[in-house]
């Protein structure tokens, strides 16, 4: 099979919008190629390969040197376009009436296990001379595919999930069995493909299923109406929702978003290996600050979660925690059917018992959620509003008498977040955008007032709608003052609300101050300039805060 | 050496003017004397006393605006004289009727491309190299990433979009005059055997180009009385502007495309929101500039309608052309 339809199969996936449709796709695919095309597709679909060959700079100056061509001019293109292998691509159209060369029909297999890796053992002089040589034999169809996994910026719209359901669809076998199976070290081959479509289950597979999650709405007034004694109370942790699944002695970590995450957090799987009772527990995985016994900032674990097999060193520096909300199955026993405040005295009842009896202590990676205690509707309004203190985003409230079902049921579990910080800024520079947003100009640095100096607090890249981030790139371009590479210098007239999650004395910056997660939530065009707020205002917010 | 504000043609108030003549070309507001390259609206405005253009533009324009306007037409070609000034139309390869327009004034040649394409195109005459001292080109495309592929290739592509999803109805988005014809044209030589539907405002346009002799495809017009059914499986090409909000729902299992030069760049072709681009422009590539740059044996390049920034430093760089910008 050759690289045409891999190429194909990329141009369909990158232009339909439907996920029926990706799926159809798909199935077509797998079902019309090789069993070893399909395992390299599919290990490129699900982006477990990106390995970077060369880099984008290195792929520019190579075009620049073989066909004479001004680096500035490639790097004006570099701007409208956004993606390195994109660009060369298609500059390298402008150049194919120079190929003679009879072109190649190499396969995907042949393209990653033979042609690509032997480039990495050639000198530079001869990588550059086998690169050229692959532009001008390889299809031009295929140009960008090849550029893309050279660059090791290969990626499409599509997810894993979305693999894994035409997998499941293809074979007729649930999508959790499928997950599993791609799960891991998934080495392209015509085994792992083989595996893959197996239609055979064995139990380990079937014993590594997840509950369906039960998810928690947005508060409603009516709930103040019933007594307090009514629901538990649970701090609102910013981390990973995950179910903890041991069966038979395997270990399997589920997120919320049906991902098996076992690789990314290995020293939890060992932990609870040890553990003597199989069970089901709901639950957040964390990065824990043990010392003050609260959450790290979401953006450590986000340091976590990308990360395959973690190093020691990584896993030290960024020390994860489980913390239990619930549990669902208890030696093989499906309890989601008994009332919450039972099923809380299970977990507690467990969790001394691991404790104790488990060989290496459990408690340095899992713990079962702290329960607060408010004694009446305003004094959870009070715990709430000191959520900030401990890095959580407010409360969960949960009906004592809940059965555990599944999805966003009404009237079991709500969430009462704190409100974000607020500030009105003015908008002072703008600077382009890359990938989806090239040529657009999307991000933005936002001023408060200092007597009466504008002075940079924030910038944000998120909360405008594509039709405001169009009309303020109009109004960019038109009203900029200077020029300073990407970056522009703006008329200060725009004003937009800013919230953020925190704020904090930071000597790293001109005004003082750091925000946490800022982000664009209206643009004020009813404010002017004047009507902003001072850096005064940030340091009293930061007060009341404190 | 003389300023901006004394050359023969410059740029006043966003517009290109000849002030000995005291004409106007393609103005954005009324004005006396208004001399119009081709039929889109970007190129003209209501309300002049006086429009000048070559037959075929007038006749599509009188299409569009109604016959309340005042038109002197001349053939390409065609010499006519303005205060002393020297004056002609010729072919620009952009649309019917679309022309470049010369000036020559005390031996003194001066070129405007107007919207321009060197590429084969049925429904209009071919670009005609034109030589001049001064020329005044627009640079829509003016960066290398830009490169056409043959016309019939897009229309193959096109034909095999819509026949590879018979379940759905296929909306192809392109602009109502030009663009839609041009690729009504291309379509009928490809083996395409669907039925194709236009938009009200492209079978008018449709219609004015089969009387001025153009070889277009019959379609049918999309109308009200048609059964959502009846469009399974068939081609409808609309005007970019109903792409976006309620006229959709007048369609079930569809899959939409736009058909424009722009379509070149992933990011733009992501954000456009259309589920597929086909690269087909009615402007020139990179290279089509390039060579009309250096066919026309200008000694000074003015640029406009574009990001010439880039194309003007290449020029000085590596073709040692003098481009000039307008003290605007």
């Amino acid at each position: 099979m050759s690289l045409k339809k891999f190429s194909e199969l990329f141009g369909d996936l990158d232009s339909i919008n439907s996920t029926n449709n990706k799926i159809e796709v798909l199935k077509h695919y797998f079902l019309s190629n090789d069993p070893i095309d399909n395992s390299w597709a599919i290990y490129l679909l699900t982006g477990k390969s990106n390995k970077r060959f060369i880099s984008g700079r290195y792929l520019k100056n190579l075009f620049s040197q073989i066909y004479v061509y001004p680096q500035w001019l490639i790097d004006t293109c570099y701007l409208k376009v956004g993606d390195s292998a994109e660009v060369i691509t298609l500059l390298l159209k402008n150049k194919t009436n120079s190929r003679k060369k009879k072109l190649s029909n190499i396969s995907l297999n042949e393209l990653l296990s033979e042609t690509i890796p032997a480039l990495s053992k050639l000198n530079e002089e001869e990588k550059n001379l086998e690169i050229k040589n692959l532009w001008e034999t390889l299809p031009e169809d295929n140009h960008l595919i090849f550029n893309k996994i050279l660059t090791g910026t290969f990626r499409v719209g599509v997810s894993i999930g979305l693999i894994t359901k035409s997998i499941s669809k293809l074979i007729n076998i649930e999508e959790e069995i499928i997950s599993h199976r791609l799960m891991g070290d998934f080495k392209p081959s015509i085994d792992s493909y083989e595996f893959l479509i197996n239609k055979n289950i064995n139990l380990q597979e079937l014993n590594s299923k997840p509950f369906p999650f039960l998810l928690a709405n947005t508060i409603e007034d009516k709930i103040f109406k019933n007594s307090i004694n009514e629901f538990q109370f649970e701090w609102k942790y910013d981390g990973i929702r995950m179910q903890l699944i041991k069966r038979s002695g395997n270990v399997s970590l589920w997120t919320r978003g049906q991902e098996l995450v076992n690789q990314s957090f290995p020293e939890l799987v060992e932990k609870m290996s040890h553990i003597k009772d199989d069970c089901v527990l709901d639950g957040e995985l964390l990065v824990w600050n043990f010392k003050e016994q609260i959450a790290f900032d979401f953006s450590l674990l986000q340091k976590r979660i990308n990360r395959k097999s973690p190093t020691r060193s990584i896993q030290i520096k960024y020390p994860i925690i489980f913390i239990a909300y619930d549990l669902l199955e208890i030696n093989g026993r499906d309890i989601r059917e008994i009332k919450l405040e039972n099923r809380r005295i299970e977990l507690e009842k467990y969790f001394s018992k691991w404790q104790i009896k488990t060989e290496n202590n459990i408690s340095d990676i899992f713990k079962i959620c702290d329960l607060i205690f408010p004694k009446d509707w305003p004094d959870a309004l009070t715990y709430k509003e000191k959520s900030r203190e401990n890095n959580t985003e407010g409360l969960i409230i949960k009906k004592k008498t809940s059965i555990y079902s599944s999805g966003r049921k009404k009237g079991i579990w709500w969430k009462y977040k704190v409100d974000p910080m607020q500030l009105d800024a003015v908008l002072i520079y703008a600077k382009g955008g890359s990938g989806r947003r090239a040529g657009l100009y999307t991000d933005y640095s936002f001023a408060l007032w200092k007597d009466k100096e504008l002075i940079k607090f924030a910038s944000a890249y998120s909360g405008l709608t594509n039709i405001e981030i169009k009309e303020l790139d109009k109004w960019i371009r038109k009203n900029t003052i200077e020029k300073f590479g990407p970056v522009r210098s703006l008329k200060p007239e725009m004003v937009f609300e800013i919230s953020f999650e925190k704020i904090q004395i930071s000597k790293r910056h001109k005004s003082g101050i750091a925000v946490r997660f800022p982000r664009i939530t209206k643009w004020r065009k009813d404010k002017k300039i004047n009507d902003a707020d001072s850096l005064e205002n940030a340091y009293e917010l930061m007060k009341k805060i404190s | 050496m003389r300023t901006n504000q004394e050359n023969l043609i410059r740029y006043k108030d966003g517009n290109l003017y000849c002030e000995l003549a005291d004409i106007w070309i393609d103005p954005s507001k009324p004005v006396k004397r208004a001399i119009i390259t081709h039929a889109h609206f970007d190129h003209f405005t209501f309300g002049c006393e006086e429009y000048i253009s070559t037959k075929e533009t007038a006749i599509l324009l009188k299409e569009r605006v109604g016959d309340n306007i005042k038109i002197k037409t001349f053939d390409y070609g065609e010499e006519f004289k303005i205060s002393g000034i020297n004056i002609s139309f010729h072919p620009s390869g952009h649309i019917l009727g679309s022309s470049q327009i010369r000036f020559i004034f005390a031996e003194e040649k001066w070129l405007i491309s107007g919207d321009f394409k060197l590429q084969k195109d049925k429904t209009c005459k071919q670009y005609e190299i034109v030589k001049t001292d001064y020329l005044i080109s627009e640079c829509t495309f003016g960066l290398p990433i830009f490169k056409w592929d043959e016309t019939n290739k897009i229309a193959n592509d096109i034909s095999k979009w819509v026949t590879n999803s018979p379940e759905k109805t296929s909306l192809l988005f392109c602009y109502s005059l030009g663009k839609a014809q041009r690729l009504l044209n291309e379509i009928s030589q490809t083996n395409f055997k669907g039925n194709i539907y236009s938009h009200g405002s492209i079978y008018k346009m449709n219609n004015c180009y089969k009387e001025l002799g153009i070889d277009i495809k019959d379609t049918t017009k999309i109308e009200n009385k048609i059964k959502i059914d009846e469009l399974k499986g068939s081609l409808i090409l609309l005007p970019p502007s109903l792409s976006k909000g309620s006229y959709l729902k007048n369609f079930k299992n569809i899959q939409t495309a736009f058909a424009s030069g722009w379509m070149s760049i992933r990011a733009l072709r992501k954000r456009s929101g259309y589920d597929k681009g086909f690269i087909i422009s009615d402007h020139a590539d990179w290279d089509g500039i390039l060579e009309v740059v250096k066919k026309s044996e200008a000694k000074n390049i003015y640029f406009h309608h574009g990001d010439s920034e880039a194309l003007s430093k290449y020029l000085v760089e590596k073709e040692s052309i003098n481009v000039l910008l307008f003290g605007k």
